[in-house]
């Protein structure tokens, strides 16, 4: 009835009609935000990867295990966080593309090959990304430890550390305060440490998750923090650790380690 | 477009404002002087909606005219400042806001000091080395960071208003042809031509 | 646009051992545009409390003139010095007022409070924009960055710390997250409040 609803005046029912006719919309929202924070830090000879557990939707918690931080290789660890079902096809897809790989070369896709490979993934979705921030942490061909993080449709860095999530607000300021020492002027005649040891990386992952559980609704219940050490680097720092497995799976290069903790619930 | 620049320097503020009055996209009038002497010591530079930039300058004028008149003394820059600024404020939260924004420079003849606050339509205001208003602002600001010195004589003070009108006339889309420009300092207002 | 976030600003208040801190920086913007690097969004009330007012710059300037009116007269009255806690209860009935049209600042307290026995006691204090009172033990944020400052502070702030320490500390929380904030920074200034003195000290920032 165009003519007719041209005579009317817009949004007003007619007088003998039920009802309007108008236009309708109707619309499918294929992404959700799933809360969580991830973060990595690089050393001299090791990298180390975490984020928590926790998986939400809004205001509800879904589950309070539901790990973000996956083990690609003996020398790779990658974090996924935004939407987890994205999160979890991603990883999957990735690790598909270095079992090919594996299959063609005979050994494992080195980290800077790792990285440049999710970039083209990720921007191979430009038009439907992934709704995802990625952290790529692990071990370089040089066996210098490496932290590369992603933007949703591939942009990537290599970095020193980085945070990323619902509290990345919370933590990457700490970070660059204490990992890049950002206003902090060394004693005269000194310098900063352009790395820092092990132990106190850790310390640095634990105080930042627990700042950022105190403060954020989204992020709590679990840790999971991944250390990648360097072929030949000392395990000295991990021993006594409370809780750490082993999950290397090659024999003579590097090596992976899973830490958990608990997280406030609240 | 309407712009406005003030700035300090060494017993001196300097303001210089555009002269058009325009509405819309047509120029109504090229010689319209939009700084105003508010005392023997006191500039205004007004700027913003047609209507209430004259009728809250002319307000201002009368108020602190008659603040002389009856104590016999003029307030000084910062006290003129402050009650300008407040009856733009309170103005803000009344039926009718004006929409007007400030440049208000005086000396401070007791204290021997030029002074300089920008001033927004909200009651936002700030004592400043140099301020601006309008779309000039965002190329003027920019050349005084580099080039403002508090303790430049009036001649350097006005080289670099120079400097930011040349900017603005090759910057800016539509720029404005015609400044008038103002000093005050311990002699008093006077009108410059540059 | 949120009126909020019109001109930028953040503050910070930290509890010490007998003592109190309190920061800010010293931003004023028009939105992305930056105006001054000298705009002060903290006050003094009396010797011991210090009031900083992040938020509309407007209304920064209109709340310190109407809070210093309401303190004078309330000294004048009960011819005595008004305490933090009062003070505190001051500026939520003052924002509550104008529940419906509200002032757009986020207000944070910190000062020293006498206790019977003649000692000083430390106390902060936050409210929302229309005076929802926050008495926190450890410290309170307002203003743009107040998300990074929650996270700094949370990491690097510990229980008594002596003045010097807690000046080290809330100019650490301060600098580093205003340095995340595009609204925030252009220089900071610090007010450590002690029971015989006060210290204030303007920090040297990012320009950017």
């Amino acid at each position: 009835m165009p003519a007719m609803l041209s005579t009317q005046p817009h949004g007003l029912p007619h007088p003998h009609m039920q009802t309007e006719q108008g236009p309708q919309q109707r619309q499918f929202n294929p992404y959700t935000e799933n809360g969580g924070t991830i973060l990595a830090i690089a050393g001299k000879d090791f990298s180390v990867i975490a984020g928590d557990t926790r998986q939400s939707e809004g205001y509800s918690i879904q589950t309070r295990y539901a790990p973000k931080v996956f083990r690609l290789t003996d020398r790779a660890v990658l974090a996924v966080n935004g939407f987890a079902a994205d999160g979890n096809m991603f990883v999957k897809k990735v690790r598909q593309r270095l079992e090919w790989y594996r299959h063609a070369h005979a050994k494992d896709m080195p980290l800077r090959a790792i990285a440049r490979l999710i970039q083209t993934m990720l921007y191979a979705r430009r038009f439907f990304p992934y709704y995802v921030y990625n952290i790529l942490g692990g071990i370089e061909e040089d066996g210098s430890g490496a932290v590369y993080s992603f933007d949703p449709v591939g942009s990537y860095e290599r970095e020193a550390c980085r945070a990323a999530g619902a509290a990345q607000s919370l933590v990457q300021p700490f970070l660059d305060n204490q990992i890049y020492f950002k206003n902090q002027t060394p004693a005269p005649g000194t310098s900063h440490p352009t790395h820092l040891p092990l132990p106190t990386v850790l310390k640095l992952v634990i105080d930042s998750f627990t700042g950022a559980t105190e403060r954020h609704i989204e992020v709590g219940d679990g840790l999971e923090i991944y250390v990648v050490l360097a072929k030949g680097a000392s395990t000295q720092a991990l021993e006594g650790i409370r809780g750490i497995q082993e999950t290397t799976v090659t024999n003579d290069g590097e090596r992976v380690f899973i830490i958990q903790r608990e997280l406030k619930k609240d | 477009m309407e712009t406005s620049f003030a700035l300090t320097g060494k017993g001196y503020v300097i303001i210089a404002s555009d002269t058009t009055a325009a509405r819309s996209i047509v120029k109504m009038k090229i010689d319209e002087d939009k700084v105003k002497a508010l005392g023997p010591h006191l500039l205004m530079a007004h700027s913003g909606e047609p209507g209430d930039t004259l009728q809250f300058a002319e307000y201002v004028e009368r108020n602190i005219r008659l603040y002389n008149i009856r104590h016999n003394y003029s307030l000084s820059p910062s006290a003129a400042a402050s009650w300008v600024r407040r009856s733009l404020a309170e103005s803000l939260r009344s039926r009718h806001p004006y929409s007007v924004n400030l440049l208000l420079g005086g000396y401070d003849v007791p204290a021997k000091e030029p002074h300089l606050y920008w001033i927004d339509y909200l009651g936002t205001m700030s004592e400043v080395p140099f301020g601006a208003h309008g779309y000039g602002s965002y190329f003027a600001l920019s050349l005084l960071d580099r080039y403002h010195n508090p303790d430049a004589s009036l001649e350097e003070g006005i080289a670099t208003l120079k400097r930011c009108i040349d900017e603005v006339a090759k910057r800016l889309i539509v720029s404005p042809s015609k400044y008038t420009v103002k000093v005050v300092d311990k002699d008093g207002v006077r009108e410059i031509e540059v | 646009m949120s009126i909020m976030e019109y001109n930028g600003g953040s503050v910070i208040a930290m509890v010490g051992k007998e003592c109190v801190a309190i920061a800010s920086d010293l931003r004023l913007g028009n939105q992305a545009l930056g105006i001054s690097s000298n705009f002060q969004k903290i006050f003094p009330v009396t010797d011991r409390i210090y009031l900083g007012l992040p938020g509309l710059a407007t209304d920064v300037t209109t709340l310190q003139e109407l809070f210093r009116f309401r303190v004078n007269m309330y000294t004048i009255k009960e011819e005595r010095e008004i305490q933090p806690e009062t003070f505190a209860h001051l500026v939520s009935s003052t924002l509550y007022e104008r529940r419906f049209g509200p002032y757009f600042i986020e207000p944070v307290i910190a000062g020293l409070s006498q206790t019977p026995s003649g000692g000083f006691k430390p106390f902060i204090a936050a409210t929302d924009l229309i005076g929802c009172l926050n008495f926190a033990k450890d410290f309170v944020v307002a203003g743009t960055a107040s998300s990074k400052l929650f996270g700094v502070a949370e990491g690097l702030w510990e229980p008594d710390l002596e003045p010097e320490d807690l000046f080290e500390t809330i100019s650490q929380t301060l600098m580093n997250a205003v340095d995340r904030d595009a609204y925030s920074g252009w220089g900071c200034v610090v007010h450590v409040i002690t029971k015989d003195k006060i210290i204030t000290r303007t920090l040297k920032g990012r320009m950017d």
